[in-house]
């Protein structure tokens, strides 16, 4: 499976994550077989996964790939948390089991976030949906059609709604008070960056952060 | 076999010639006036919904094809790359719904760069599709160790109604909306070889709205 990667013009979370991509994940297969047309098998995990390198790259302040959680005090220290996604459901229609002229796909993620000490800020559902012209292409090249759609429906929707979650704005204000806490009384947090100071910042690829964030 | 020969032939030559009937209208509203430099650009996206409807990816290239040529041709920007440069803001479920909602968009962070950088200037978005509304006939074709052929006829009409609705993206405003409906009837002749006799509303639709979007962009009060 093949597809364009496109860069999210979204605001930038203001936080460095651990992301955490499972085995599953990485390497997601659906198949099945229809009693009309046959058996399917269809590939999408590098494909997801390319793109959700890209989405975290592009959503948080800096990003990180971890082992499965939980992570250790030190592995933590220069990340404010853990993002996890995960694939539920994948499913597809043709046109001949739905009737219509459309190959569609649809996919259901969970998005999971922990805090710093491993607390979960909050888990979501996500289900992006795709659809592409059968006449134009074969039914494999209509079925990878959809499926990036849904995969970028899905990811649309996590760049653009996550940043609003109430948990993960609650998330966010305990970081940035931590980080005032830390900076001590007003004159000496100078030398200290803040959670403005990485928002605003060229986002980096790994986390190197700030010693004892 | 001769006969068999030469009335494919016949049919061979006939067949460009042959070509039903379609009856087309355009209708345009104007709500303010337009024009275009020659560094600007256009980018024609088509509509999709989770319904069963979606307009489409011909119908929008049809149009891009007929407004890149011809004598006054218009910079076309391509909606996969329109897209992808502005991803996630024009996919199915985030793409604004009219063009009140482009001050909310250009505040998101480089949304309005992105666009100045590619110089886009309007933004039309093609709804529609062609049904088939009525189809009846029958044309059966046998082969025997006499020969073959078919006999018959079967027809099918559609119908191809679609609308640009034009929005000037350096005034945030629409600046109206284009309309083209076109209808033919298309039959299938059996007379020992299947002879078609194609309409083709949706060419006709994508022509007369191509030409009638270039007229507005390119200027008018």
């Amino acid at each position: 499976m093949e597809g364009t990667v496109p860069t999210p013009l979204v605001s930038i979370i203001p936080a460095r994550m651990g992301v955490y991509y499972s085995d599953e994940f990485r390497r997601f297969k659906h198949e099945e077989v229809f009693r009309d047309s046959g058996g399917w098998s269809i590939d999408l995990g590098k494909q997801n996964l390319r793109f959700f390198q890209n989405l975290t790259k592009s959503l948080f302040a800096g990003i990180q790939e971890v082992h499965q959680p939980p992570l250790t005090t030190e592995e933590m220290r220069n990340l404010d948390g853990v993002f996890i996604p995960t694939i539920e459901k994948y499913g597809f229609l043709t046109p001949t089991i739905s009737g219509l002229k459309f190959y569609s796909a649809s996919i259901e993620y969970r998005v999971a976030m922990y805090d710093k000490k491993g607390t979960k800020i909050g888990d979501w559902n996500i289900v992006g949906y795709g659809k592409s012209e059968g006449g134009l292409f074969s039914s494999d090249d209509a079925i990878n059609e959809a499926t990036v759609l849904a995969i970028r429906d899905g990811g649309a929707r996590i760049a653009i709604e996550l940043i609003d979650q109430p948990a993960v704005q609650a998330w966010l204000q305990s970081i940035h008070e931590s980080l005032e806490a830390s900076a001590g009384p007003p004159g000496v947090a100078e030398n200290i960056e803040s959670i403005e100071s990485i928002e605003s910042s060229e986002i980096p690829e790994n986390v190197d952060g700030p010693p004892d964030a | 076999m001769v006969p068999l020969m030469r009335n494919l032939l016949i049919a061979l030559v006939l067949l460009p010639l042959l070509s039903g009937c379609v009856s087309s209208r355009i209708e345009q509203s104007r709500d303010s006036s337009t024009g275009i430099e020659t560094h600007e650009a256009i980018v024609l996206l088509g509509r999709a919904s989770y319904n069963d409807k979606q307009t489409e990816e011909s119908f929008t290239e049809c149009i891009a094809e007929v407004l890149g040529g011809g004598d006054n041709p218009i910079r076309l920007i391509g909606q996969n790359q329109f897209r992808d440069d502005l991803y996630p803001w024009f996919e199915p479920r985030t793409a604004p719904t009219s063009a009140d909602e482009l001050g909310r968009l250009f505040s998101q962070p480089g949304v309005k760069e992105r666009i100045a950088s590619v110089n886009v200037r309007y933004l039309a978005w093609i709804d529609g599709d062609t049904v088939t509304i009525d189809k009846g006939g029958s044309m059966s074709c046998t082969i025997s160790t006499f020969g073959g052929g078919c006999f018959g006829m079967s027809y099918w009409e559609e119908d191809a109604a679609y609308e640009a609705a034009i929005w000037d993206l350096k005034t945030m405003t629409s600046t109206g909306q284009i309309s083209a409906d076109a209808n033919g009837t298309s039959y299938l002749a059996g007379l020992i070889i299947p002879i078609p006799i194609l309409a083709r509303p949706g060419n006709a639709a994508c022509k007369g709205l191509a030409n009638q979007l270039r007229e507005f962009i390119i200027g008018g009060t």
